[in-house]
């Protein structure tokens, strides 16, 4: 069983989901009077403008989308800094941009100004535990920190099994992790360890352990064998750089911290209806399965049907999920360790 | 040995010239100042507004508000924030010292160098040489320090395993890359194309009856260089020595990728790190308190500037009178000159390039034999079937063409009103025009988003937004068309007048004609520029004007190396027949090869 930091919380919503998720099996949830009402609307808006951090996460969409629901083009933007966009946006009354998709902390200071648009997404047949932010946003894939290592370098047997196993002298100098993940890491770990032992556990790595922590993609270091273990890579990541000629697995230690990426509609959007479908198919079975399928995007929330969800669970993991409740603590981790991953 | 000195007959008439400075701006006419008006105007317009941003921003708190929002206040915090902190005095600023020095130094001679045995020798395949030297410019920032890595990693760098083959050494090392001297070097080497294209410029203009005079007088050549070449192109010397200390201060890529795995942290470093904060929002008054220094920089080394080359009559070599080129024998100079053309070709051009087909063909593959039977073209197929990539790519050349013509025309005036003319704000125009360099380009491009997004002119989200925010970038179009102007004597001008020409007629006939090296080496370097930038066209795109440079940093982002390395590899495709054509231009203009 899968020990959640919010379990309780996670366990009702399941409950409510569940009692939800009969009322929709007994209809596909594409058929439910509310989204055939929302497509006939979205039709006439013609078009949906999408942003999410990167294009990868834009430019799988239209094909899948437009075979469930055509007449509609998506246009989307993949922009690492569309906060401070969407916020200068609607100072200057400018909206562009329909539905936004980001982590669930990249989205707190456009939700702080109330920019998001409330929706009640029961009648869409979105489950409720995965409705975010009381209605401004639905819960779609995660990215699930793992240790990644290099299949041409690394055999199964010698993996280690752990995250103190990475303290182990054989891995001394053949570690690299990327500046902006590895604090975020140790954030999520802080959660579970407290600041203390995850300062020393991050300081023994840089070390003793020479982790190298660089900005440079980290499947050329994996590729020639300058390094051999990537530490807090994601999961997707793994299925990446295999495609991209470096054959990686991915481990799964027994604590599995994870971002929580969710979609948002915004108030006063051009195509309000529109940018509505387009959440609710990106939040559904349908869409969540033509996301793994096109980008290696999992989710291992509570009722995710992915792979990796299930290697979770088989493993006795502890799932650390990002959440609201948790984002002032881990905030904080995040600039101390830093500071240490920087050498400031 | 025979003293060289300068014509003192045009310095001369250039005392005679300043005299009749009144009757001067009389011959201009209503056109002439009008053309200068809207020219003063347009640098005003492109240069201000992200000046005023980067001085208000920085006083802007707190971190949780955008500068411009509600509620934010005026606030020293950021500035305490950042010059409070131990850390900018005992490491942040040694080392930013250390690098920019080392890099600029590395540039400047192999720069100088380079551009001296192209523009003023006889080494063979010169125009070829010419376009392989820029080639450093076109990769992507990025590509050219994981080239790096790929060469000189500790463990698996070619150069290490092939010294360490060599002589029996252990399984890492001896040279690694990821140290200040690394940097040093890939930075160095990397900004040389900027230099060497500034300098062959200079170089060109210049007449070489005065190094003829001192190779007639017996000198060597090398005494040549240091007593004739190098003083009298001072001007065309210290505007590419200030732009290439400036640009290496701002740059973050190779102290990101090279200097960060080592813990060396740099200006430039600190200002990525403001911008992609652990938390919350970009903390864009921090990243505008740690640039003030650039500006500050760049008021300084204006003020050198200026301090040095304060008798400009002195840098007078294009008079009324027609010159020859001539080109120094290299004889047995010949192959060390070819050697070290090559191995700069090999490190600068050919192994960045190589890394990037390579890429696009076989994404992280090792270059064996056995790899060559999975190459892929799927990486191009995907690019040329996507209507985005011919979008992005017309994006671009507009862009990139429109604003390098836009800020290139905008520096000769700029130049000209500063050097010709007596108007008493000329001199902040020569000010603020150098300033533009030292504003970062988020910061230009956040002041770009607010004011288009605040003007009822529909200009947000469209190409002519992007066209529009390129065009601030004045310091190199104006430094380098003032060292050339410097070169050309008024009384050609004067000449032209005095046979009735209008002025307009004369700029047209006379001025520019004489430019043209400079104004293309401008074009060249601005279009490149236009068509590397992300950060600008990053903050202000729509799906309307996607360019080139973020469709391929997209790509990189998303972990899609060869769909990158393929935009990239285009890039660069269709950027160097344009270098090559214009390099034709200027060669064909002065009837010589």
């Amino acid at each position: 069983m899968i020990a959640h930091r919010n379990a309780a919380a996670l366990a009702l919503a399941a409950v409510i989901g569940l009692t939800a998720g009969k009322a929709a099996a007994q209809t596909s949830w594409y058929d439910l009077p509310a989204v055939k009402a929302l497509y006939e609307k979205a039709k006439e808006e013609k078009e949906v403008v999408f942003w999410a951090p990167v294009q990868n996460e834009v430019d799988w969409i239209q094909s899948p989308f437009s075979k469930r629901f055509p007449g509609i083009t998506v246009k989307g933007t993949g922009d690492l800094q569309a906060a401070t966009k969407l916020i200068a946006e609607a100072r200057a009354n400018r909206h562009s941009v329909d539905v936004w998709q980001n982590s669930l902390g990249g989205m707190i200071e456009v939700q702080k100004r109330g920019l998001f648009d409330k929706v009640d997404w029961q009648p869409y047949g979105v489950t409720p535990g995965n409705v975010l932010f009381d209605g401004e946003g639905i819960a779609v894939h995660n990215f699930v920190y793992s240790t990644l290592y290099a299949k041409d370098f690394v055999k199964d047997a010698d993996l280690p099994k752990s995250w103190d196993d990475l303290l182990d002298p054989k891995w001394r100098g053949k570690m690299v992790a990327q500046d902006f993940l590895f604090p975020r890491l140790m954030g999520f770990l802080a959660v579970k360890w407290g600041a203390e032992r995850t300062e020393k556990w991050g300081r023994a790595l840089i070390n003793d352990q020479k982790l190298l922590i660089t900005n440079a993609p980290r499947e050329s270091f994996l590729k020639t064998g300058e390094r051999i273990l990537s530490i807090g890579d994601s999961i997707s990541q793994s299925y990446q750089y295999t495609e991209n000629g470096v054959p990686t697995g991915y481990t799964i230690f027994e604590i599995v911290p994870a971002v929580q990426f969710m979609i948002s509609p915004m108030k006063n959007a051009p195509h309000p209806n529109a940018g509505r479908l387009l959440a609710v198919w990106l939040a559904s079975d349908e869409g969540m399965e033509a996301r793994e399928k096109n980008t290696y995007g999992f989710s291992i929330r509570p009722g995710s049907k992915s792979h990796v969800a299930a290697e979770i669970e088989k493993a006795k993991a502890t799932v650390v999920l990002e959440d609201v409740a948790s984002m002032a603590q881990r905030a904080d981790f995040y600039k101390k360790f830093s500071g240490i991953v920087r050498g400031q | 040995m025979s003293q060289i000195t300068l014509p003192t007959g045009a310095v001369l008439r250039a005392r005679i010239k300043k005299a009749n400075s009144a009757e001067k701006r009389a011959d201009i006419g209503w056109l002439g100042w009008t053309i200068i008006a809207l020219g003063a105007a347009a640098a005003l317009f492109f240069i201000l507004g992200p000046l005023i941003m980067l001085l208000t921003t920085a006083f802007r708190g707190p971190q949780d508000l955008l500068p411009f929002e509600d509620g934010a206040q005026w606030t020293l915090s950021n500035l305490a924030t950042v010059y409070l902190d131990k850390a900018l005095y005992t490491s942040v600023l040694p080392n930013t010292l250390i690098f920019t020095a080392g890099s600029v130094t590395v540039t400047f001679i192999v720069a100088f160098i380079l551009a001296w045995l192209v523009e003023r020798t006889d080494l063979p395949m010169r125009n070829g040489i010419y376009t392989i030297i820029l080639f450093p410019l076109l990769v992507p920032g990025i590509v050219l320090s994981i080239t790096w890595i790929f060469l000189l990693a500790p463990k698996t760098g070619w150069i290490n395993v092939i010294i360490r083959s060599l002589f029996g050494l252990g399984d890492s090392g001896p040279l690694n890359i990821f140290s200040m001297g690394g940097m040093i070097l890939a930075q160095g080497i990397g900004l040389v194309p900027f230099v060497f294209l500034l300098l062959s410029a200079a170089l060109r203009s210049m007449n070489p009856a005065l190094e003829e005079a001192s190779n007639t007088a017996g000198a060597s050549p090398f005494t040549t260089i240091r007593k004739v070449t190098l003083p009298v192109l001072l001007p065309g010397l210290l505007a590419p020595l200030i732009l290439a200390t400036l640009i290496t201060l701002e740059q973050f890529e190779t102290p990101l990728v090279i200097g960060f795995p080592a813990r060396i942290n740099v200006f430039s470093t600190r200002i990525f790190f403001e911008l992609n904060p652990d938390t919350d929002l970009p903390a864009y008054g921090r990243a505008a308190a740690v640039a003030l220094p650039f500006l500050i920089c760049g008021i300084l080394l204006l003020l050198i500037y200026n301090h040095l080359i304060r008798r400009a009559e002195s840098f007078v070599t294009v008079t009324g009178k027609g010159f020859r080129p001539m080109r120094f024998p290299l004889g047995r100079w010949r192959i060390p000159a070819i050697a070290f053309v090559a191995v700069y070709a090999l490190f600068g051009a050919i192994l960045p390039g190589f890394v990037l087909v390579w890429a696009s063909l076989f994404g992280y593959a090792l270059p064996t034999f056995d790899t060559l039977s999975t190459i892929s073209f799927d990486g191009y197929v995907d690019l040329f079937n996507n209507p985005k990539f011919w979008l992005a790519a017309r994006n671009t050349f507009i862009v990139a063409g429109a604003s390098a013509v836009i800020v290139t025309s905008i520096g000769v005036i700029l130049a000209w009103t500063i050097l010709r003319t007596q108007l008493a704000m000329r001199w902040v125009l020569d000010f603020i025009s150098f300033l533009s360099l030292g504003i970062p380009a988020v910061i230009a491009g956040l002041a770009s988003m607010l004011l288009y997004l605040s003007l009822p002119i529909g200009v947000y989200g469209t190409v002519l937004a992007l066209v529009l925010a390129y065009s601030y970038r004045m310091a190199v179009s104006t430094r380098l068309t003032r060292a050339a102007l410097m070169q050309i004597h008024a009384e050609l001008e004067e000449a032209s007048s005095a046979s009735g020409a209008q002025w307009f007629t004369t700029i047209r006939r006379v001025v520019l004609p004489l430019l043209t090296p400079s104004l293309v080496a401008s074009f060249t370097l601005l279009f490149i520029i236009g068509f590397r930038e992300f950060t600008i066209p990053t903050i202000l795109q729509s799906p309307d004007n996607s360019v080139l440079s973020v469709m391929m940093w997209q790509a990189f982002q998303a972990g899609k190396t060869t769909q990158a390395a393929a935009v990239g590899t285009m890039i660069v495709l269709f950027v160097i027949p344009i270098i090559f054509g214009l390099r034709r231009l200027v060669l064909a203009r002065d009837g010589r090869d």
